[in-house]
């Protein structure tokens, strides 16, 4: 279960930070911090530099990623940016 | 179709929250809360941001003003400093406000818009002619003319006197608060 939510049709211009599940189906602006995992659903979109666990991006990310996990991609997703790893 | 949004309450979010669509905040949120839906302050949740939905429902702490296009909630248990506005407002036992609380649609700007519009009509440049003829007397009645309307007599003794003593008007109103003179006489 995800703890956290941005719906569709919500937009956060900001610093997100969590330290658990972050899902995101509406718009992030800023920063988007977890300790855990970070879904990007289809018809998301973050406009940030990702930091956090296992990333999975089926929308859209402009900016860099950075996981200590994994990184995927999914069908449709689109990535403008660096993809790091710190394993 | 907006999902709802849910911000765990080990999720910290600086910023703006905007948009349409239902909240639910059980964690922390430090800006601005500007949504079309409902939105819900857990228990858990802790925020220090201005919140504006159609509907909210506080069982957590909020520090911020609460503008609220239906209703408004105030559990048991929830803690808000800050005010309160909303056509319908229900603060349970045990819900603690501190601050303004407002129900009704948007009654503090009506005061306001009446006062500035009376504020607002002072045309200067008429209202040297007026003040200048009686110099002595000017000072006087401006004064006290402020709250009530003695418009009527100065006006009268004013229209023959402009011709005679233009100077000496330009002189007097220099001096004078020229602002409030004016109101009167017009209004």
């Amino acid at each position: 279960m995800a703890s956290t939510v941005i719906g569709a049709g919500i937009t956060i211009e900001g610093e997100v930070t969590s330290d658990e599940d972050v899902v995101v189906q509406g718009t992030v602006r800023g920063k988007l911090v977890a300790k855990d995992a970070v879904s990007i659903e289809h018809g998301g979109a973050v406009e940030a530099d990702i930091s956090g666990g296992p990333v999975a991006v089926a929308g859209t990310v402009t900016g860099n990623i950075n996981s200590t996990d994994r990184v995927d991609l999914q069908n449709g997703a689109k990535v403008i940016g660096n993809v790091d790893m710190d394993v | 179709m907006a999902t709802s949004t849910v911000i765990g309450r080990a999720s910290f979010i600086r910023g703006r929250v905007s948009g349409d669509g239902d909240l639910e905040i059980a964690g922390r949120v430090e800006g601005d809360i500007a949504v079309g839906g409902e939105v819900v302050i857990d228990t858990s949740g802790l925020i220090a941001a201005n919140i504006s939905a159609s509907r909210i429902v506080v069982r957590g702490a909020v520090k911020g003003d609460l503008v609220a296009g239906e209703a408004l909630v105030i559990e048991a248990g929830a803690r808000v400093v800050g005010d309160l506005r909303a056509p319908r407002i229900a603060i349970a036992p045990g819900g603690l406000v501190r601050g303004h609380v407002q129900t009704g649609t948007a009654g503090a700007a009506r005061p306001r818009a009446a006062a500035a519009p009376a504020r607002a009509v002072v045309p200067e440049v008429k209202a040297r002619p007026v003040v200048a003829p009686p110099p002595p007397r000017a000072a006087l009645p401006a004064v006290k003319a402020a709250p009530p309307p003695p418009p009527p007599p100065v006006k009268t003794v004013a229209a023959p006197a402009p011709k005679v003593a233009p100077k000496p008007a330009v002189v007097a109103a220099r001096p004078g608060p020229p602002a409030p003179v004016v109101q009167k006489k017009r209004g």
